[in-house]
């Protein structure tokens, strides 16, 4: 019996090594472990060099391949005739393997090949897809010679959709970081309005670099600009990245940090996806500008940054304020400062002719009581007095009439006499009448001069 | 080395802000006469010295590098 084999036809093409091997014949059929029912083998060609059959060629030894031999031949011919191939389908059985290659089966509903990645690729996935997947993969075909299985190497692997392993990759990074909090717009700091020094973490040579310049050139040439160069793409651009952030803030020098790179695809922007950033970001003393792309692309970078730029040039603008404006609003302050002084001043006389009326106001509103009660006092002392004095008035005139009836006068009227001196004192004794004295004799109708005659009687 | 001396000298941040303030304060009411007079002179030195700062023609970049130092980055002309 035949052993089961196939040609390479089954990849759709003949190899000029299968032909120099046997050249009367296509080529080198191998054995696969594929049930031989489907196979329509189209040449013959037996594992011999002068490609007789076993039976037919007696007498003659046939060559004895070893198994190393014919895996090794059957992996030569995999690897250097087959072109790498795309490859649809639902991803089983996904293993990461200590070592960082990854293990896995690609199946349809009716067969199955196996993969493998290995860690050089692997390390470019953003995320391992889960199994269940569909995916697309590019690789090459090659063989396990230890087993004898066929396998294909994965170079690149995607999600059916192009960008879903890159998103799903994101969102779950999203996911943790949030879940951390940091991506609270409460931990957004805000940018210092007028930095000394603007510090930049990005590629040298990339565009970026040269269009926040051309802005900041323009806006505020007064600024100091330091750069940290990094690698913005490709494999450790995100350690790369992280570092930088970390470097340029312990320096000291700047005061506030633009880290970006321009446009590019998901793939070259996916250092700014990356964890080692989004923590070098988050952990940055500095306030951070991320400026990743154009506007449409959002990284987790712009995420956990203070400030979102959408690109590069619009990072610049917003970190510096426009000179021209600045200028403007510098010439104007002068004046406003004297006017302000002035205003002062004015205030404060104001305030001091206020004080002063109502100084007055008060002291006018604290008297006006007093006044009253004091208004009303003096009439009461007035009404009070008025009347002691209409008394007294009363009191005096029934004195008055009492007196008037002791009055000398009164006695006169009865016809008593009184004899005055010249100095119109009374003279009350005979004493005061020496001879020829004049005096005068008041009586009750009048005054008589008198003159004293002779000496007194007795 | 591309400090310049000038780390004592308040920066253009620092100077607008306090000039918001001394604004703020002249206009504010309660303010006696020898202190307005003092900010106001406070104030014109703080635009003087901005204005300086502002007229810098040519921005500076420098790349920093290894163990701290810098270097002036040419090609930040082209």
């Amino acid at each position: 019996m035949k052993p089961d084999r196939q040609t390479l036809d089954l990849f759709g093409f003949r190899t000029p090594q299968a032909e120099a091997v046997a050249p009367s014949v296509a080529p080198v059929a191998i054995p696969v472990a594929l049930p031989p029912a489907e196979m329509e083998p189209e040449d013959d060609l037996d594992f011999v060099e002068d490609g007789g059959d076993p039976d037919t060629h007696a007498g003659v030894e046939p060559k004895v391949w070893t198994v190393t031999e014919v895996n090794r031949s059957v992996k030569e011919m995999l690897e250097d005739f087959l072109p790498p191939v795309w490859v649809s389908g639902e991803v089983a059985n996904w293993t990461a393997h200590r070592s960082g290659h990854r293990y896995f089966t690609l199946k349809d509903d009716q067969a199955q090949l196996r993969c493998v990645m290995w860690r050089s690729d692997a390390r470019l996935l953003p995320i391992d897809p889960e199994d269940g997947m569909n995916v697309r993969v590019f690789g090459g075909l090659t063989l396990y010679e230890a087993r004898g299985e066929y396998q294909l190497a994965v170079r690149r692997l995607e999600a059916q959709d192009a960008e879903g392993l890159w998103r799903m990759a994101f969102e779950k990074l999203r996911k943790k970081l949030d879940a951390e909090g940091l991506l609270d717009p409460r931990r957004k700091r805000p940018l210092p309005r007028f930095p000394r020094s603007v510090g930049i973490v990005t590629s040298t040579t990339g565009a970026a670099l040269k269009d926040i310049l051309t802005v900041l050139r323009r806006r505020a040439p007064w600024t100091r600009v330091v750069v940290r160069a990094c690698r913005v793409q490709g494999e450790g651009a995100a350690a790369d990245v992280a570092d930088a952030i970390r470097v340029l803030a312990a320096s000291g020098r700047v005061d506030v940090m633009i880290v970006g790179r321009g446009g590019g695809s998901i793939e070259d922007l996916w250092a700014f996806n990356e964890e080692a950033v989004a923590r070098a970001i988050a952990a940055c003393p500095l306030p951070v500008i991320s400026a990743v792309g154009h506007e449409i692309d959002v990284t987790i970078a712009d995420l956990v940054a203070d400030h979102r730029a959408p690109t590069p040039s619009a990072a610049a603008e917003v970190v510096v304020q426009d000179g021209v404006v600045l200028r403007d609003a510098l010439r104007l302050l002068p004046a406003r400062l004297s006017r302000s002084l002035r205003g002062a001043v004015e205030r404060r006389g104001r305030r001091i002719a206020e004080a002063a009326l109502r100084l007055e106001r008060g002291m006018r509103s604290r008297l006006r009581p007093l006044r009253e009660r004091a208004a009303r006092d003096l009439e009461r002392v007035e009404r009070g007095v008025g009347r002691r004095v209409e008394r007294r008035r009363q009191t005096f005139a029934t004195l008055g009439a009492r007196l008037h009836a002791l009055s000398p006068l009164a006695v006169l009227a009865r016809g008593y006499a009184l004899a005055l001196g010249e100095e119109g004192h009374v003279l009350r004794r005979t004493a005061d009448f020496p001879p020829g004295q004049p005096f005068t004799l008041r009586v009750t109708d009048g005054s008589v001069d008198c003159r004293a005659v002779g000496e007194e009687a007795s | 080395m591309s400090d310049e001396g000038d780390a004592a000298e308040p920066g253009l941040e620092r100077r607008l802000k306090r000039l918001e303030h001394i604004v703020a304060s002249l206009e504010a009411d309660d303010l006696d006469l020898e202190k307005a007079l003092s900010l106001f002179e406070e104030g014109v030195a703080h635009v003087r010295a901005a204005e300086r700062i502002l007229a810098a023609a040519e921005l500076k970049v420098e790349e920093l590098l290894q163990g701290d130092r810098t270097r002036p980055l040419e090609n930040g002309e082209q």
